[in-house]
């Protein structure tokens, strides 16, 4: 991310829309055509399964973002949002929506049988929301979103296909959602999230399974799609209301840039998780600032904010992941190797730490460079 | 559509003074009144504190009687309103919308035939 778009995001800018709003869309919309055409087509079709969707053909983008607030309705659960959103709005099977979250398909019928039946019973109402609750509803899809790609992009189970095409999903969710609202922020800070995440796709898997961010061949990113990314996101950055999502991006983007590991631009990182704490206050978060305030500032300062955190990440291997390599920093081996033991003890899916460590990039930092 | 609100105890009931309580009371009843005077809704009910319940329980025909309320006192429905709206966003917004300090409302569809 250029110096400019971290200050656009940090000094919540008037800056305005930029000049061709819109043109940018067609410019970094992925080049799937054909795919897109088969979409708008089960699109249609699957519209017919959700309750109480008009007879009328659907007029867009209208109907559609009607159809995702529907599906992403707070009297609906987080699963049922999930399962409603693909099958209607993405358009795929129920078999394929098992499949892909790994569920029997009967389990995952019901689960939409009962929310439809909880949309016509409880009289969920089919239309946007009204402008006062949309910051509110926003939040649910965008949650569901990211979701669908968390489970494409980060889940190690089920055929890797199967989970590119989710990741995928979830992309054309968010582009959609960026369509019809497009002076909203925080959906074009998750679309350029989670392109900036798809352009290292090729590069996290090896011989050896996963991986991670600082052992990635940098070759294999793909360029132009990071460069059409970072583009969403400083438009995201010039609506002038900063999300989290938009953080996350930005913090991704940063990595992106850096020609190497070693070169990554640890101050500018610090700045933008400090900034990401201010809206989601959770404590993954502060270890991950933990992890970067030791490239800042040295792993004395960072093991003091680790070890505030312990009544909360006490059960997560990650903590002690992290302290081990911080005070191995520190010189502390006995007590380093206590807390190996323990993040062992912790995880024992060896496939699984390894997701989790690269949900955590940084965290792995110390053990990959000391 | 017509959906019961379901409107629990809160703490508010049980702390602070006479007057900040009474000042709690008032406000719900500026709500009730305007929710009626408007149509929204068409019945209601305060009810008597839960240690004045008596629950009869009923197992394979038989009766016993508990002296007592059915959920715990601070789960316990202090009160009712059947509401006439056009979907359960709107029962949401309404439900929201009970001016008290804590609590809960739970919107349940009412089955019309």
């Amino acid at each position: 991310v250029s110096e400019a778009v971290v200050e656009a995001l940090a000094q919540w800018p008037e800056r305005g829309v930029p000049e061709r709003p819109g043109a940018w869309l067609f410019t970094t919309a992925r080049n799937k055509g054909l795919d897109r055409l088969r979409r708008e087509r089960t699109y249609r079709r699957k519209l017919e399964l959700l309750a109480r969707i008009p007879e009328s053909p659907a007029r867009e983008p209208d109907d559609r973002l009607r159809l995702i607030f529907t599906c992403c309705h707070p009297a609906l659960g987080g699963d049922a949002q999930v399962a409603l959103t693909l099958r209607a709005v993405v358009g795929l099977t129920s078999a394929e929506i098992a499949r892909a979250f790994l569920i029997p398909e009967a389990t995952l019928v019901k689960r939409i049988t009962r929310a439809k039946r909880k949309i016509v019973v409880a009289g969920v109402p089919y239309r946007e929301p009204e402008p006062e609750d949309l910051p509110e509803r926003l939040t649910q899809v965008l949650r569901v979103i990211y979701l669908v790609f968390n489970e494409g992009y980060f889940t190690t189970s089920g055929p890797q296909g199967l989970r590119r095409e989710l990741a995928d999903d979830s992309e054309w969710l968010a582009s959609q959602l960026v369509a019809w609202l497009p002076g909203e922020p925080e959906p074009l800070g998750l679309l350029a999230l989670i392109r900036l995440h798809l352009a290292r796709w090729k590069a996290r898997s090896g011989p050896g399974g996963l991986v991670l961010l600082p052992d990635q061949d940098r070759t294999l990113w793909d360029r132009e799609r990071i460069a059409g990314a970072t583009r969403i996101l400083e438009r995201a950055a010039s609506l002038g209301r900063l999300g989290p999502y938009q953080i996350e991006a930005a913090i991704v983007a940063v990595h992106c840039e850096a020609p190497a590991w070693e070169n990554t631009d640890w101050p500018q990182l610090l700045e933008l998780y400090s900034l990401l704490e201010y809206f989601d206050s959770s404590p993954v978060v502060t270890l991950n600032r933990a992890v970067v305030v030791a490239q800042v500032r040295g792993p004395r300062a960072a093991l003091e904010l680790v070890d505030g955190l312990r009544p909360a990440l006490e059960r997560y291997h990650l903590f002690h992941a992290v302290r081990a390599s911080l005070l191995r920093r520190l010189g502390s081996q006995s007590e380093a190797a206590e807390e190996d033991a323990a993040a062992l003890r912790l995880t024992s899916n060896p496939a699984e730490r390894a997701i989790l460590a690269e949900r955590l990039e940084f965290a792995q930092t110390h053990e990959s460079s000391t | 559509m017509k959906y019961v609100l379901l409107l629990t105890q809160g703490a508010w009931q049980e702390e602070g003074s006479e007057e900040s309580k009474g000042e709690v009371y008032a406000r719900i009843g500026g709500w009730f009144e305007k929710l009626r005077a408007d149509g929204t809704i068409v019945d209601a009910m305060q009810l008597q504190p839960p240690h004045t319940a008596t629950t009869a329980v009923i197992e394979d025909g038989r009766s016993t009687l508990i002296d007592r309320a059915l959920l715990e006192a601070k789960e316990a429905v202090g009160g009712y309103a059947v509401i006439e709206v056009a979907d359960l966003d709107a029962a949401l917004a309404i439900a929201r919308s009970f001016p008290v300090p804590d609590g809960k409302v739970e919107v349940r569809p009412a089955v019309e035939h």
